[in-house]
C-alpha cells in the first residue's frame, strides 16, 4: 500500500468508528502494520510499504501510537514523517536532549528516580520535571528489562514460541500466552471448541483476581496504610494458591498452549474452587467496607491523578484506567474466542479518573471476575482442543483483556514458523497515561499515582 | 479499622508461625536486574501475614547503603549491568549477593543474547542461590534465614 492509501485507509477508519489498536514493524523494517479494532471487536491489519526507510506518522491521527512509532524507529530503524523529532525510547541514548522534552521556565529542575527504586519494585527511570515539588512533566524512561523477546522468538515454531509471550510478564501470563495462541490459532484457521473457551476465561479471570486483590494491597502501602496492605496481600496470596491447586502453578504458569488445554477440574476440584472463591470474595468485601469508612486512608485519594475520559480515549488508556475515567471500553465486550456471554464493562458511580476512581474499580470488578468463574464453574472441566475452521493466513492478530487492560498480539510466521511477533500489554498501552496524569500533583504523591495504575515495567519491556 | 485488625490478628493465630529462636538481623536490598516480575511479587509476599519475614529481623531498606545482602532478580541486562554495580559498590562490607530465581541462575533464560550479559554469577560473586520460576515466598524465606547463620 502506499503511503497516501494508507494514510486513508487509517483516517476512513477513525470516522467509521474503528480504534487503532497498535503498530509495528515487521520484514527487518521494510513494512509497518497498525491494528484497528472495530467497534464489535473485529481486528484488521493495515500495512504500508516504507520508502526510503519511512512512512507517514499516524501520532496526528492517532496520538496512542506515539510509544509504538518510537519502537519501530528504534528497534526497526523506520523514519516516521511528521513524528518529528524523534525522541528514542527502547533505545538508552546518553544525551537527555535526545529523549527528554525540554522544559524550561523559572527555576524548574529535574529529579531522577531509579531504575533502581526504594521498595520490591521493577527497574525503570524517571525523570521528573519540577517546581519545587510541582510536577510539571514527567519523562518515564523504561526497557532497562528489555530482553529482545520478539525477536529471540523469531524461528520459534507456534507452538514453542508461547513461551516468549507467557515469560515477557508473570503477573500478565495467562493473558499474554492467550492472546498469542489465539492469534496463533486464527493464523492456523483453528477456532476454540466451547470447553476450550471456557476454561481459558476461567483462567483469565484468575489471573484478574489475584492481581486485582493485588492492586488494592498495593494502593493501601501507596498511602502506607499498613493494615489494608497486609490483608489484601493476604487474600491475593489466598488466589495465588488456589491458583496452584487448579494448574500446579501459583501464577498458572505454563496452563496455556495453542490449539489446547490440558487443565482438568474435576467435581471435588470444582467445588473447592467454588468455595475457596466465595471466601475470597466475602473476605475482601468486608476488608473494603472498612477502607471505605476510614477517612484518613480515603483523603489521600480524591483529585489526584486525573485522567478525563477524554484524555484517556485520546492516550489510548485500556483497562481499569480507562473505566475509571467512564469509559466503558474492556476487550471482554468483543471476545468471540472467549466465553464472556453477555458481558458489560463494569463502571463506578464516580468514574472521575483520579486514585480513588481507579482504586474503587478494582473491588467492583473482582466481584464481576468471581461471578464470571462462579458461573462457568458450574460443570468439571475436561481437556479441550481448538477445531479447523477457517483458513490458514501467514498474520494472526487477536486482543485480550489483562487485569492492566486490553492486550494485542500479532503473529508472523512462514510454514509455521515465527517471523515477527508483536506483543502490545496493557501495560505498554498504559504507561504514557501514567506520565500524563502525573504532571500537575505534588511529587509525594507519584508513588500513589503510579500503583493507583500498577503496570507492569516486564511486559511493557519485553 | 478495627475490623481490619481483628481479621489480621485471627489470621496470623491460624497460620500460627514459629517464633524465631534467637535475636538477629538482616537488612536486604533488592536490584531487579531483567525479571519477569515473578519474583518480585513473590518477595513481597515474604511481608505477608503467611510468611512475615519480619519476625526474624529481616526486611527490604531503601538504600544499598544500609543493606547487608544484594537481592537479584533476573538474567542482567545490559541496561541494569551498571545500576547492578553501582548498587553493589554502594554496600558496606559485610555484604552478601543472593541470586533469587531461575533467571538470575541463568536456568531457562529467554531473550536475545545481544540484550543480556548473563547470569549474577558473571557479574558478582554470588552467597546463595534460591532456584525457582518463581521460587514461593516459604522458599525465599527459608533460605534467606540460612544467611542468618554464616
Amino acid at each position: 500500500m502506499t503511503a497516501a492509501a494508507y494514510l486513508d485507509a487509517v483516517g476512513s477508519a477513525l470516522a467509521d468508528g474503528w480504534s487503532v489498536a497498535g503498530l509495528h514493524a515487521a520484514e527487518e523494517g521494510r513494512v509497518v502494520r497498525v491494528a484497528l479494532a472495530a467497534p464489535d471487536g473485529r481486528l484488521r491489519l493495515e500495512s504500508a510499504a516504507t520508502e526510503s526507510g519511512a512512512v507517514p506518522s499516524l501520532v496526528e491521527l492517532a496520538p496512542r501510537l506515539e510509544w509504538d512509532e518510537r519502537e519501530a524507529a528504534d528497534l526497526y530503524g523506520v523514519a516516521f514523517i511528521g513524528h518529528e523529532p524523534h525522541r528514542s525510547l527502547v533505545d538508552h541514548a546518553p544525551e537527555l536532549a535526545r529523549w527528554t522534552v525540554p522544559v524550561l521556565g523559572h527555576d524548574s529542575h529535574q529529579l531522577a528516580v531509579g531504575p533502581v527504586h526504594a521498595g520490591v519494585i521493577e527497574s525503570g527511570h524517571f525523570r521528573f520535571h519540577l517546581v519545587g515539588e510541582k510536577i510539571l512533566y514527567l519523562d518515564a524512561r523504561l526497557f532497562y528489562k528489555h530482553r529482545g523477546l520478539e525477536r529471540a522468538a523469531e524461528g520459534a515454531t507456534l507452538e514453542d514460541g508461547i513461551a516468549f509471550a507467557a515469560r515477557a510478564c508473570m503477573a500478565c501470563n495467562v493473558t499474554n500466552a492467550t492472546a498469542y495462541a489465539q492469534a496463533c490459532e486464527e493464523a492456523l484457521g483453528l477456532e476454540p471448541s466451547a470447553d476450550l473457551a471456557r476454561v481459558r476465561t476461567i483462567l483469565l479471570e484468575l489471573e484478574r483476581v489475584w492481581s486485582h486483590l493485588n492492586d488494592v494491597s498495593a494502593i493501601c502501602a501507596g498511602t502506607g496504610f499498613a493494615a489494608g496492605t497486609q490483608l489484601f496481600g493476604a487474600l491475593s496470596e489466598r488466589a495465588r494458591r488456589l491458583n496452584e491447586r487448579i494448574a500446579g502453578h501459583r501464577y498458572l504458569l505454563g496452563a496455556v498452549h495453542v490449539g489446547r488445554s490440558d487443565v482438568r477440574l474435576e467435581d471435588a476440584d470444582v467445588e473447592h474452587v467454588r468455595a475457596e472463591l466465595d471466601a475470597i470474595g466475602a473476605r475482601a468485601a468486608r476488608a473494603w467496607r472498612e477502607l471505605t469508612f476510614n477517612g484518613s486512608f480515603q483523603d489521600r485519594l480524591s483529585d489526584i491523578g486525573i485522567v478525563t475520559a477524554r484524555q484517556a480515549a485520546t492516550l489510548g488508556t485500556v483497562g481499569p484506567a480507562a473505566r475509571a475515567a467512564g469509559l466503558h471500553e474492556d476487550a471482554r465486550t468483543a471476545s468471540p474466542r472467549l466465553a464472556y456471554r453477555d458481558f458489560a464493562p463494569a463502571v463506578g458511580v464516580r468514574p472521575a479518573g483520579d486514585v480513588q476512581a481507579r482504586l474503587e474499580q478494582r473491588p467492583l470488578e473482582l466481584e464481576q471476575s468471581l461471578a464470571i468463574v462462579a458461573g462457568l464453574l458450574e460443570a468439571p472441566v475436561p481437556r479441550a482442543v481448538a477445531w479447523s475452521g477457517g483458513e490458514p493466513r501467514a498474520i494472526g492478530v487477536a486482543r485480550v483483556e489483562s487485569p492492566r487492560g486490553a492486550t494485542l498480539c500479532v503473529v508472523e510466521h512462514e510454514h509455521g514458523r515465527l517471523t515477527r511477533l508483536r506483543l502490545r500489554t496493557g501495560s505498554y498501552a498504559n504507561w504514557p497515561s501514567v506520565a500524563f496524569a502525573a504532571a500537575g500533583n505534588m511529587l509525594p504523591d507519584f508513588p500513589l499515582v503510579n500503583k493507583s495504575f500498577e503496570l507492569c515495567y516486564a511486559c511493557a519491556d519485553r | 479499622m478495627l475490623t481490619l485488625l481483628r481479621d489480621l490478628r485471627r489470621l496470623r493465630r491460624s497460620v500460627a508461625l514459629p517464633a524465631p529462636r534467637r535475636p538477629a538481623s538482616l537488612a536486604l536490598r533488592h536490584v531487579d536486574a531483567g525479571s519477569c516480575n515473578g519474583c518480585e511479587h513473590e518477595l513481597t509476599m515474604t511481608a505477608g501475614p503467611y510468611v512475615d519475614l519480619a519476625r526474624f529481623g529481616l526486611g527490604v531498606v531503601a538504600s544499598p547503603r544500609h543493606a547487608d545482602v544484594l537481592l537479584v532478580t533476573g538474567t542482567v541486562t545490559t541496561r541494569m549491568h551498571e545500576p547492578l554495580l553501582r548498587a553493589y559498590a554502594a554496600m558496606p562490607e559485610p555484604r552478601r549477593v543472593v541470586a533469587l530465581g531461575d533467571c538470575a541462575l541463568g536456568c531457562n533464560v529467554l531473550g536475545l543474547a545481544g540484550e543480556l550479559v548473563g547470569p549474577v554469577e558473571d557479574i558478582l560473586t554470588v552467597d546463595l542461590t534460591i532456584p525457582g520460576c518463581p521460587p514461593s515466598p516459604e522458599t525465599i524465606a527459608a533460605a534467606l534465614l540460612t544467611l542468618l547463620d554464616r
